[in-house]
Parts: structure tokens; sequence; C-alpha cells
């Protein structure tokens, strides 16, 4: 069997990474952020210890090991962070904190008018089971 | 420890030690014992001085070469490190010692131990005690090396060096406003000869080919400049002497100098400040030498000065005033001694003068001490059984300066006196304005007479008189404050004879020592002018024996006879007033400067620093807070960043 080669794993580390990415730029959901930074960390991660492989020793390897234990421990912080932020605002939109930014500048909203939601469709409902209500009888006597 | 070029750098850095030394602990441990630090490092640079002296000469005297002028060859003790490269350009820290800076060392340091002694004793109890001792060692620092510079950038600095110490102790008590205004005036006016000096170097930095202001390089044959070059760069030399020697035009800040503390005045007047500019001049002999119009015009300014200020101080009335003006006068001989080409008569004068004017100030500051701070000669007078020490050593220093025969002034005044005669006599290009020059010369030695023994006989004869602010009743100084006296009576009186008339050693040593000076001539002693040099000198002293001793009233009669001339000469020609009515209108154009520094120059600066703030203005929205924009601007960054890198 041949050895997978050095460009495949990397060609997997780099779509984690994009994919990350784009959902770090594209999303505003503070836990989806977070979970795309994750997912650019083991990207590199996937790089590294292919990487290691490719080179026959295991400093690579070591890096992983560090990468994931920092990513553990950012996110500890970056859960409880999160959950402050959303018993603050009751929202997980990253854009209500803009608090930052140079004084004298109007906040940036989002003009565009969100996509209409979808009609609330009534679940489809059963007749609740139990006893038969009376129906009136036949009163045909054929 | 004593090698020559150890003590070349310990002869400026101890006492600049001690000036930081005392500086930082004075205030707060030292204290009442602030002047230890400066009188052992002056006395330990004062050993130095002489080790240096002794080391000088051992060293081989200077070939003549025929007719011309020698060049550069004159050994002398050295030793630089370099303070900045730029280019070709090489500033050093350069130091040595040779004939003129060896002598210059020892009258300074020799002087300003006993100086320092002294006021460890006068200034006892001031409240500013250790910052007086810590500005003494500054100025005794910056004089030192001011003397051991071998180069004109280094001289500059210790020049400048000087002129602040001297404002720092000119207005010493500077709650006094009239301390605070002459400080201001001292540093004003010397600053206005120190532009010209500035300029001087320039130039010379501008006639030299590979560009150097060592002396060496400068003083080596200097024929090879442009004559009106070289007459110009001197002019701008001189002009920097004008300033810090306190000659014409430009000598009205040393007599209100007098608002400092009294050894500060002796300090300024004999060793540290005034003979800063005699040095110079006596340094650039090689140049001076060789323009002859320049040469008559340094002695016409100092004899002028001389008469001026001999003038001048027959008539004040404060004694140190009438110090201050005599000072004056004789930097004047010493200025003439030098247009003469007489630098080993120059340098003798400065050397013997140290010597009697320290003497004079030091005993007038502790008269001031026993009249309770009182100067006015009219308020106290027949002291001289009451302080006798300072007694005698003041006649001892008023023979000296008057030119009673073999004291120490009478051979010094009566070399230059000798000079310009010779000037006249040898058939020189002016050798009529040497005339008048000799003749002026001799009549201010009787003038000079006259006014100092006018002190004398005002200050210790007559009836014996005492304000009130001495308690009524007049005391001794303390032995710190007489022994310098004697110390430098002793100078005073055989100083002159021992080191010049008969065995010719000092002007050997200085010629035959420093290079560019041509060669030692063994001078002769003119008897004819000798004797007439005297009667001037008893003449004038006859005189004022006569008006304040055996007629008291005659003074006042002849004043109000000549009242126009006395009236003239008490208000000092009214020198002040005219520069001040001359210096009024150009505070229009001052006005005027301000309204274009305030106004074009600020206001090109202010929109200068309006760019920033508009550039800020301009990227400021980046800083939007939007989280994901952050992160947009992140990874844009990488990206180009990785590009370039591709690329």
């Amino acid at each position: 069997m041949t050895p997978v080669p050095l460009l495949h794993y990397l060609t997997v580390g780099a779509i984690l990474f994009a994919l990350g990415l784009i959902g770090f730029l594209a999303r505003r959901n503070m836990i989806l952020m977070f979970l795309s930074a994750e997912m650019m960390l083991q990207g590199v991660g996937v790089n590294l210890v292919a990487f290691a492989r490719f080179r026959g020793n295991l400093q690579g390897q070591a890096f992983t090991l560090f990468i994931v234990t920092v990513a553990a421990c950012e996110a500890a912080i970056a859960l409880a962070l999160i959950l402050i932020l959303y018993r603050t605002k009751r929202s997980l939109d990253v854009s209500l904190w803009q608090e930052l930014r140079e004084p004298g500048q109007d906040p940036t909203v989002d003009e565009e008018p969100l996509p209409p939601e979808p009609k609330e469709v009534p679940s489809p409902t059963l007749t609740p089971s139990g006893v038969e209500p009376l129906q009136p009888k036949e009163t045909s006597h054929v | 420890m004593f090698e020559p070029a150890v003590c070349l750098w310990l002869v400026p850095l101890l006492p600049l030690a001690a000036s930081v030394l005392i500086a930082f602990l004075g205030p707060k441990i030292l204290r009442q014992h602030s002047h230890w630090p400066c009188i052992l490092a002056v006395a330990a640079s004062c050993a130095c001085s002489i080790v240096l002296f002794l080391a000088v000469r051992e060293l081989p005297i200077s070939e003549s070469h025929g007719g011309e002028t020698v060049a550069a060859t004159t050994p002398s003790i050295e030793s630089h490190i370099t303070w900045f490269q730029a280019g070709a350009v090489d500033v050093k820290y350069g130091l040595h010692a040779d004939g003129l800076t060896a002598i210059m060392l020892v009258t300074v340091t020799f002087i300003g131990t006993l100086i320092a002694l002294f006021a460890a004793g006068y200034m006892h109890g001031d409240p500013g005690y250790p910052r007086f001792f810590a500005e003494v060692s500054l100025f005794i620092f910056s004089m030192t090396g001011l003397v051991l510079a071998n180069n004109f950038l280094l001289l500059y600095a210790f020049w400048e060096g000087v002129g602040l110490c001297s404002y720092l102790l000119i207005g010493f008590w500077f709650t006094k406003p009239s301390a605070a205004a002459a400080a201001r005036k001292a540093f004003l006016v010397t600053r206005l000869g120190d532009v010209g000096f500035l300029l001087g170097i320039f130039l010379l930095w501008h006639m030299n080919s590979p560009h150097s202001l060592d002396f060496a390089v400068v003083f080596n044959h200097p024929e090879r400049y442009e004559h009106w070059l070289l007459a110009a760069a001197c002019l701008l030399l001189f002009s920097g002497a004008v300033g810090k020697s306190a000659q014409f035009p430009l000598y009205v800040w040393l007599p209100d100098a007098m608002e400092g503390p009294t050894p500060v005045s002796a300090l300024i007047h004999a060793a540290t400040m005034v003979t800063a500019g005699v040095y110079l001049v006596a340094r650039c002999t090689p140049l001076f030498a060789l323009v002859q119009g320049v040469e008559v015009v340094v002695a016409i300014i100092g004899c002028f000065t001389a008469l001026l200020a001999a003038l001048i101080a027959l008539t004040q009335n404060d004694l140190k005033r009438v110090l201050a003006y005599s000072t004056v006068s004789q930097l004047g001989y010493m200025f003439l001694g030098l247009g003469c080409g007489a630098i080993a008569g120059g340098v003798f004068h400065l050397f013997t003068h140290a010597f009697f004017k320290a003497l004079l100030f030091l005993a007038a500051g502790s008269v001031m001490h026993a009249m309770g701070n009182i100067i006015d000669m009219r308020r106290f007078g027949g002291l001289r059984h009451a302080l006798k020490i300072t007694h005698a050593t003041f006649l001892c220093g008023a023979a000296a300066l008057a030119g009673v025969p073999l004291l120490s002034g009478f051979w010094s005044k009566d070399e230059i006196l000798d000079a310009a005669f010779e000037r006249y006599s040898g058939g020189h290009a002016y050798s009529i304005v040497y005339l008048v020059l000799f003749v002026t010369a001799l009549a201010t030695a009787g003038l000079t007479a006259f006014y100092t023994f006018r002190a004398y006989f005002m200050t210790f004869w007559g009836e014996e008189r005492v304000p009130p602010e001495a308690g009524n009743h007049a005391h001794e100084s303390p032995p710190i404050m007489t022994i310098p006296l004697i110390v430098l009576a002793i100078g005073a009186v055989a100083a002159g004879i021992i080191v010049e008339p008969f065995t010719h050693a000092f002007s050997s040593y200085l010629i035959g020592h420093t290079s560019g000076f041509g060669r030692a001539e063994p001078g002769t002693l003119n008897p004819v002018l000798m004797i007439l040099s005297s009667l001037v000198a008893f003449g004038g002293i006859g005189v004022a024996w006569w008006m304040y001793v055996r007629e008291p009233g005659t003074a006042t009669r002849l004043a109000n006879r000549f009242r126009g001339a006395y009236q003239l000469s008490l208000n000092k020609f009214h020198v002040d007033e005219i520069y001040e009515a001359l210096l009024i209108p150009m505070a229009a154009v001052t006005g005027l400067c301000r309204a274009f520094d305030l106004y074009i120059v600020d206001g090109i600066v202010d929109l200068i620093g309006q760019v920033p703030r508009l550039v800020g203005a301009l990227f400021r929205p980046v800083q939007n807070g939007l989280v994901q924009f952050y992160a947009l601007a992140m990874i844009l960054g990488l990206v180009v960043f990785l590009l370039a890198l591709a690329r």
C-alpha cells in the first residue's frame, strides 16, 4: 500500500483553514465564530502533524500537542466570555458590541433587511386519541 | 600618579569632581564643610600644575629657523581622546601643556586655592554656602580646561563654561535685583564678543584647507593664509577677547560684577575670567604677529581702555569699584603689551597682576567683613590700627599696582612701556601711533598710582571712623582669611623681581616652550624708562597723599572747581547711558523680530503640526469597532504580506 503523499494532508489542512476563515468572517453569531476559529486551528494542526511525519521527527507533533492544550484553555475562557456577553444583551450577535470604535463615529448598522421570517407553518396535528366521540346512530333499518 | 600625562587630566578633572561632589552632597550632608572638597581639589590641581610646569621645563627648547616664523615644532605635553568624528573631521578632547599653558595653570590654580581658603572664612554662615563652592570649583574647572585645550572648539566650549560660571557667581545672591541684573549684563555683554569669536573660529576653519581647528595645524605656517582673511580672523578673535577681558567698548559688565561676593570678584579679576581674553590673544600670537594693522588695533584699544578706566577710577567712592576699574585699566595694559608684540611682557603683567589684584580684592573683602558689608569709602576711614594685617597687605598690593620700584607691578608695567617705546624707536610702520600709546600709557601709570593710593588713604588713614553697621567697632578677620592675604602679599612684593628682571627666567620659559612665539631674546633693562616710570608712580602717590592726608579738603575743592569733569568721571563718562540710548531704538527692531517669530515662524510650525492631525482624521473611520472588520483587515494584511513574499 503506497503511503498517502504529503500534499494530500496539506490540502486537507488548507481546506479546513479556509472553511474556518470564511466562517469567521461571514458569521455574526459568536459561538459559530468561535467554532470557526477552532477549525482554523485544527487546519494548522493537521499541517504540523503532516510535516512531522514527512520529516520524520517529533517537533511538529509537539507543537500540535501544545496547540490542542492551548485551544482547550482558550475555549474555556472564550465560552465564559460569550456567556457573560449573552447575559448582558440577551443576544449572540457580535455586531451589537461596537463600543470600542473611535469617538465621534456613527455605529455601523446593518441596513440590508433581514430575509423575511419564514411563515410559521402549523405543524400537522393528529387527532388526539381517547374515547371516541359519540356518533349519530344509523337510524335506517333495512 | 604624577606622570605628566596623568596630571594633564587631573588638573581640570579634580575641580570638576569636587564641584559634582559638593553639588550632590553639599546641601544635605556636607553643609558647613562644603569648602573642603573645593579647597583640596584646587590645591591638588595646583600641585599637578606645578608638576606639569616642571615637566614642560624639561622639554627641549624650540630652534629658531633663521628669520622666518617658527613653525609648530616646539614639543609640548599632549593627550587626547576622540570627541566625535564626522567624515574627515576628527574633533578631540585634546589637552596640551606648553610654556604659556603651564604659566596660566600655575597662576590660576595657585590664586584659586588662596581665594577658596579666604572664601571659607568670608562666606561662613551664608545660606548658599555649598552652592558657592560648587560653582567656584566649576569655575576653576572651566578656566583650567580653557588654557589646556589644544583646539579651538574645545577652547570655545570652556570659554562658554567660564561665562556661565561667572553668570552664576555674579548672581550668587540672586534675590537681590541688582545682582540678578549684573549677572545678566555680564552674560549678555560677553556674549556679544563671543559671537565674533565664534565667527572667527568659523573663518579659521574655512581658511585651513584640510579643515582642522587644532592649534598645531592652524598655527603651522600662518603665512600661507590670505592676508585680508587672516586680518579678519584676528579681528574676530580679538572681539571675543574684548568681551571676555572687559576692553572698550564691552568693559561695562566688569564694574557691575561687583554685585557678587568679594571672593568671586577676586576670582574673576585675578585668575579665572578676564585673563581668558589675554590668554586667547597670546595663544594666537603666530597669527597676530603677521598682521601689523590688527596689532595696532589691539594696542590702541588696550591703551584707550587703560586710560578711560583710570579716569573713571579717579572719582569712584566704592572701594571695590575703584579696584574693578583698575582691573579694566590693567587689562588694557596687557593688551597694549600684546599689541606691541611683547608677549612675555603682556603675560608677565597678567601673572603679577593676578597676585596683587587678588590681594587687593581679598583685602577689600576683609575690610567689608569688618565694616558690616559697607564698601563706600566715605563711610569709613583710619582703619590702619583696627585692621593691622589687612592694612599691611593692602599697602603691599596697592604699591605693587601703583608701580613702586622693585615691586612686581613695576617690572611688568615697565616691560610693556619698554615694548611700546621700542616699537616707536625701532622704525615700525606705525611708529607715531606707538609713540602716542607710549605717552598715554605712561600718563595712565601716574593716574593708576593716584587712584590706588587715593583708595588706600581714604580707607586706612585719617581719623578712625566706623559705620554703625559694623557695630561701631572694627575687628580683624579670622586667620583663615588673613593667611591667604599674607601669602599673596609676599607674592605681590616678590614675584616680579624673582622671576624676571635680572634672570629673564619667565620670558625665556614662556617664549622657549611655546610654539610660534619666535625666539627668546634677552630683554634689556632701560634705566631711563625705569627712572621715568618710578617718578610718575611716586608723583601719583605723592599727589594722593597731599590731597587726602596732608590737606584733606583739597579733593572737595578741586571737585567743585572742575565740577563738569568731576561729574563726568563720577558718572563713568555716561557710557552706560549712551549704550542705553543707542539700544532703546533697537527695541523696535526686536519687536519686529518678535512679530515675525510669533506669526510667521510659529505659524509655519503650527501648520506642520496640523499635518499629522489631518492624516489621522483621514484614517480614523478604520477604527469602527466592528470585530469582523478587524478580522478582515488582518486577513487582507496577511494576504498582502504573503503576496509580497511570493513575489
